[in-house]
């Protein structure tokens, strides 16, 4: 155990998390110079293409420093603060960190949010300033950077350039003399966290843990504390991204995959702890909790025959993915589909991608929306995911709405404007620090309706880029919010029902009927467009009826082709939802998004 | 049943046409006539024609006037016993080529319509539009087609084009009402591919309020609309019988069949079609198929859309279109009062 390091890699998107990963592979020699293609450790390909980790990866390196071999096990984690539950898991299985700090860019929200959370687990934490072979890096300003505002000592920071490997050694020394030996009781009974699980078509359910006590051996019945599932070890095996390898045990202190031939899902979850069948450690490591989904939308294929094909993908998704949560849900509007919980809007972006490329699904979302706690009257509390589902006005007591903490990190020269965002979307400082003389730390409560949509593409275009953003999911808090309806023809929409703050109901009502204007088509009849909250109507644009569509010339009894062309057409409306009388395009489900 | 023959032929070609003609194979007219006199009686026998069964004829183009009466002879001496007592024959003219002769020649074989390709009065226009004609000529053509004793004279008009004010076309109607015609066809122009305006879309430029004006203004001198395209005091019943879903026989090269429910379609190519006549390609249409096209064909013209032939789904579609007036219903029928919303009525009993 004394050779064994375990340590984490955290760090802002973008600052070379994955481009170090692969240079502290590469450098153990773990991997040929011909294998490395591009960024090993981001494996699916929506992770490749938005330069994401969304699962946890993990490898395991040999390292040898003064003549002593030792073994380094890299745990990524994901980079999103949706995942930050399987984030909080991989570094609960860590015993240091890395925090990757890029030398131009400094400290960012996310850094911030990341070490936080290693903290929390008392992780050691090493400093490493990144990408110093740039021009415009200044790492001494960023060390003084991460010392205001972590608080943590950063004189030994590790400077690095990742991609073109200056430093490298010195950091893996470094990992060896400061990240402390694993802790735990190889005598112990059998202890260990799953910090990362996926679905692989033959083995099944397939856990990625950390043993704390004792070992885990093949042929082993051991149980999982959450849900008392017993199984057995049918294989061991330690992570690689290109060659596993098989192992009769896992050790006290080391990571390994364990396979135990599970084919259901929802039993091997992450966070919960492995222990042995026959002698069962007496508590669990942490607390086990589900992921909670924080946001929901509806889902509904455009085709209506295409429910149980949603279904059949759903399930499949959720194979890899035990954070996602839905259940079937009717619209007056979309027909049959499901309500899907997500952890955040990217996950909810990165699933209904999946859903479509992967199984060739045509969808429609509704716009996102939070969980509000809705006490009635009667003191009942009703929990409402879905805004058209808001009871009558007359029958609420209250609403709450939940709160998310973030964190705001910009140039101060955009200060004014981030800070009038922010307080347009209902926003109170709770701090607000000077990093260095340019650039400003803020945190703020918001509301977490206000930042679901929208808010990261407004914060960065009234930044020219430069601030980021985290937040955190806190409380909730009384709110005085009103449904906002959307009337087509004189028919309530369901589905593209928001609930809003009061004071700003009229002004997103009056903005969504003109955004619906542009985007509806004209069609055979003049439509209304209405914004209402209750049964008083806020805002109305009318749309037009179409003139023409014919096409007048001579097909003498070439009718195939002019059929053909109308197909044509007839495709392109099979890509809109016919509501009633009306075809609306997947555009106007996606324009309540656009509320500012 | 009706019949319609193709002259796959042309002396220049015009810059909107993607119709199959050809300009320098005119060495091949005579083996072409043999040609489709071959397929003919192979066709004939096909559609099991026996008696007087043909409603109509129709010979387009191509242009029709590039090939001698005499070519034609041995044709109508092959169909005319199958003719109908009130039969419709048709042929296309091109105003350079429709001489007296031409005419007077086609008119003793039994032609008894003649459909001008005219497409403006305007020199300018024309020239755009690259057509071998002027306005002169296709005057006095219409004037001698009455002459040699045509009752039923057609011309066609192309608008919605980039070369015309309100003032040209409304010149263009009036010299066209001043000439012997009971019926017009004022096709909005299209671009397609493989013609010389395929690169400059822009050519077609179409002001809905321009194209109601026109329309209205044909109707207005007392010609019926009875397709988004056809005008008249008289009715072809060539174009009925395609809108009715009659069956028809398609001769020549690039010439469409239709018998029950397939499509046939000769060799396109000249020489090949010279070559193998009989050698047609098919095309099976589903049940779904013809119930789409029966209800584009009858809601672009006054057939109208038979209540019978469609789903349940397709019925509480057309009821809603009823009750926002956007189709009339008589007598087990819908009809369309706009024809202009032709396509979108049809696509929206399906979506
Ligand atoms: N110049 C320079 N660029 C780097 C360095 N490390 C990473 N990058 C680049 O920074 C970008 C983001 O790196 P990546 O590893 O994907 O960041 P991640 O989002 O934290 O995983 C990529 O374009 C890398 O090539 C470095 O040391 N120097
Ligand atoms: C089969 S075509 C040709 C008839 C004859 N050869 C002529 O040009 O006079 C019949 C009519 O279709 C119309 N037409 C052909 N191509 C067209 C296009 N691209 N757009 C609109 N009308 C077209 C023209 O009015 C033409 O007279
Ligand atoms: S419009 Fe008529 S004359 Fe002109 S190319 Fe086409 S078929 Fe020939």
């Amino acid at each position: 155990m004394k050779n064994i390091r375990n340590f984490s890699i955290i760090a802002h998107i973008d600052h070379g998390k994955s481009t170090l990963a692969d240079r502290i592979i590469q450098e153990c020699g773990s991997v040929t110079d011909r294998e490395m293609g591009t960024q090993m450790m981001d494996t699916m390909d929506i992770e490749q293409e938005r330069g994401i980790t969304i699962k946890a990866q993990s490898v395991r390196l040999n390292y040898v420093k003064d003549g002593k071999p030792y073994i380094l096990n890299l745990i990524d984690t994901p980079g999103h603060v949706d995942f930050s539950y399987e984030v909080s898991k991989s570094l609960a299985s860590s015993d240091g960190a890395l925090l990757i700090v890029d030398a131009a860019q400094g400290v960012e929200a996310q850094t911030i949010a990341n070490v936080y959370m290693a903290l929390d687990n008392n992780l050691e934490i090493l400093p490493v300033i990144n990408k110093i072979d740039l021009p415009a890096a200044e790492p001494e300003r960023v060390a003084e950077e991460i010392e205001t505002s972590i608080g943590i000592d950063a004189t030994d920071a590790l400077l690095v350039s990742a991609k073109s490997g200056i430093g490298i050694k010195d950091l893996l020394d470094a990992i060896v003399d400061r990240v402390p030996e694993p802790s735990g009781d190889p005598d112990k009974t059998t202890k260990a966290i799953i910090y990362d699980s996926w679905f692989d078509a033959y083995l099944g359910a397939v856990a990625l843990v950390r043993v704390f006590d004792g070992e885990i051996k093949k042929g082993q019945a051991i149980q999982l504390m959450s849900n008392k599932e017993v199984h057995n070890v049918l294989e061991l095996m330690y992570p690689h991204p290109l060659k596993r390898h098989n192992t009769p045990s896992i050790q006290s202190g080391e990571i390994g995959i364990v396979v135990l031939g599970v084919k259901e899902v929802g039993i091997v979850n992450v966070g919960d702890t492995m222990t042995d069948a026959k002698e069962p450690c007496a508590e669990s490591i942490g607390d086990y909790e589900p992921a909670k989904p924080f946001v929901f939308a509806g889902m509904y294929p455009i085709d209506t025959d295409k429910f149980e094909d949603l279904r059949e993908a759903l399930d499949k998704l959720r194979l890899n993915d035990s954070s996602l949560s839905y259940e079937p849900e009717t619209s007056l509007a979309l027909g049959f589909g499901f309500r899907v919980g997500f952890l955040g809007m990217l996950h909810m972006e990165v699933v209904k991608e999946r859903l479509e490329r992967e199984f060739n699904l045509d969808l429609i979302a509704t716009a996102p929306s939070v969980v509000y706690n809705v006490y009635l009257n009667d003191g009942t509390l009703v929990e409402v995911q879905n805004p058209s589902e808001l009871p009558e006005v007359n029958h609420i007591e209250r609403i709450e709405e939940p709160y998310v903490k973030a964190t705001v990190i910009t140039p101060s020269e955009y200060l004014g404007n981030v800070m009038n965002l922010l307080v347009a979307k209902r926003g109170i400082q709770q701090k607000m620090d000077y990093l260095n003389e340019e650039r400003v730390l803020l945190e703020y409560e918001v509301p977490m309706n206000e930042i679901v949509v929208g808010f990261y593409d407004t914060l960065k275009s009234i930044s020219k880029g430069y601030a980021s953003f985290d937040y955190d999911p806190t409380e909730f808090k009384i709110g005085d919010l009103v449904k906002l309806d959307v009337l087509v023809a004189g028919d309530v929409v369901d589905a593209l029902s928001t609930v809003v703050p009061r004071t700003s109901s009229e002004q997103r009502g009056r903005a969504l009927v003109k955004d619906m204007k542009e985007i509806i088509p004209r069609q055979l009849f003049e439509v209304a467009v209405q914004a209402a909250i209750g049964s008083r109507v806020i805002a109305r644009e009318t749309i037009k009826s179409m003139g023409k569509n014919v096409t007048a010339k001579c097909y003498g009894g070439d009718i195939t082709r002019k059929r053909k062309l109308l197909e044509k057409q007839k495709a392109g409306k099979k890509r809109m939802k016919s509501i009633g009388k009306v075809n609306l395009p997947q555009e106007a489900f996606m324009s309540v998004l656009k509320m500012d | 049943m009706l019949l319609y023959i193709h002259i796959p032929f042309c002396d220049s070609k015009c810059s909107y046409c993607s119709f199959n003609s050809y300009v320098d194979k005119f060495h091949l007219k005579k083996t072409y006539m043999k040609a489709l006199y071959t397929q003919l009686e192979h066709e004939l026998a096909r559609y099991e024609v026996q008696g007087k069964v043909i409603e109509s004829v129709f010979i387009g183009g191509g242009t029709p006037s590039t090939v001698s009466a005499e070519l034609y002879a041995p044709i109508f001496e092959l169909i005319t016993p199958f003719f109908k007592d009130n039969i419709e024959v048709t042929s296309e003219v091109n105003p350079n080529s429709g001489t007296i002769e031409w005419m007077r020649g086609l008119f003793n074989l039994g032609v008894n319509r003649l459909s001008f390709g005219v497409q403006s009065f305007n020199n300018e226009k024309l020239k755009k539009l690259a057509r071998a004609h002027n306005s002169d000529q296709a005057k006095s053509a219409i004037t001698n087609a009455k002459k040699v004793g045509f009752k039923n004279i057609s011309l066609d008009i192309i608008y919605a084009t980039a070369f015309e004010s309100k003032a040209l076309l409304e010149e263009d109607l009036k010299i066209a009402f001043t000439l012997p015609i009971n019926h017009l066809s004022a096709y909005a122009l299209t671009i397609e591919a493989n013609t010389a305006f395929e690169h400059t879309p822009e050519v077609a430029l179409e002001k809905l309020e321009r194209t109601q004006w026109f329309l209205q203004a044909i109707k207005d001198h007392g010609f019926e609309q009875y397709e988004i395209s056809n005008f008249g005091t008289y009715k072809s019943k060539h174009n009925l019988g395609y809108w009715e879903y009659k069956d028809y026989i398609g001769a020549g090269a690039g010439a469409v069949g239709f018998l029950k429910d397939t499509r046939y379609y000769p060799l396109t190519d000249i020489e090949q079609y010279i070559k193998t006549p009989l050698s047609i390609n098919e095309e099976t249409l589903s049940a779904e198929e013809i119930l789409s096209e029966k209800i584009f064909l009858g809601f672009r013209s006054l057939i109208g859309v038979d209540k019978k032939i469609l789903s349940a789904y397709q019925i509480q579609r057309a009821e809603i279109l009823l009750e926002e007036e956007k189709l009339t219903f008589l007598e087990g029928k819908y009809y369309n009062p706009d024809y202009l919303l032709s396509d979108e009525l049809a696509l929206f009993l399906d979506t």
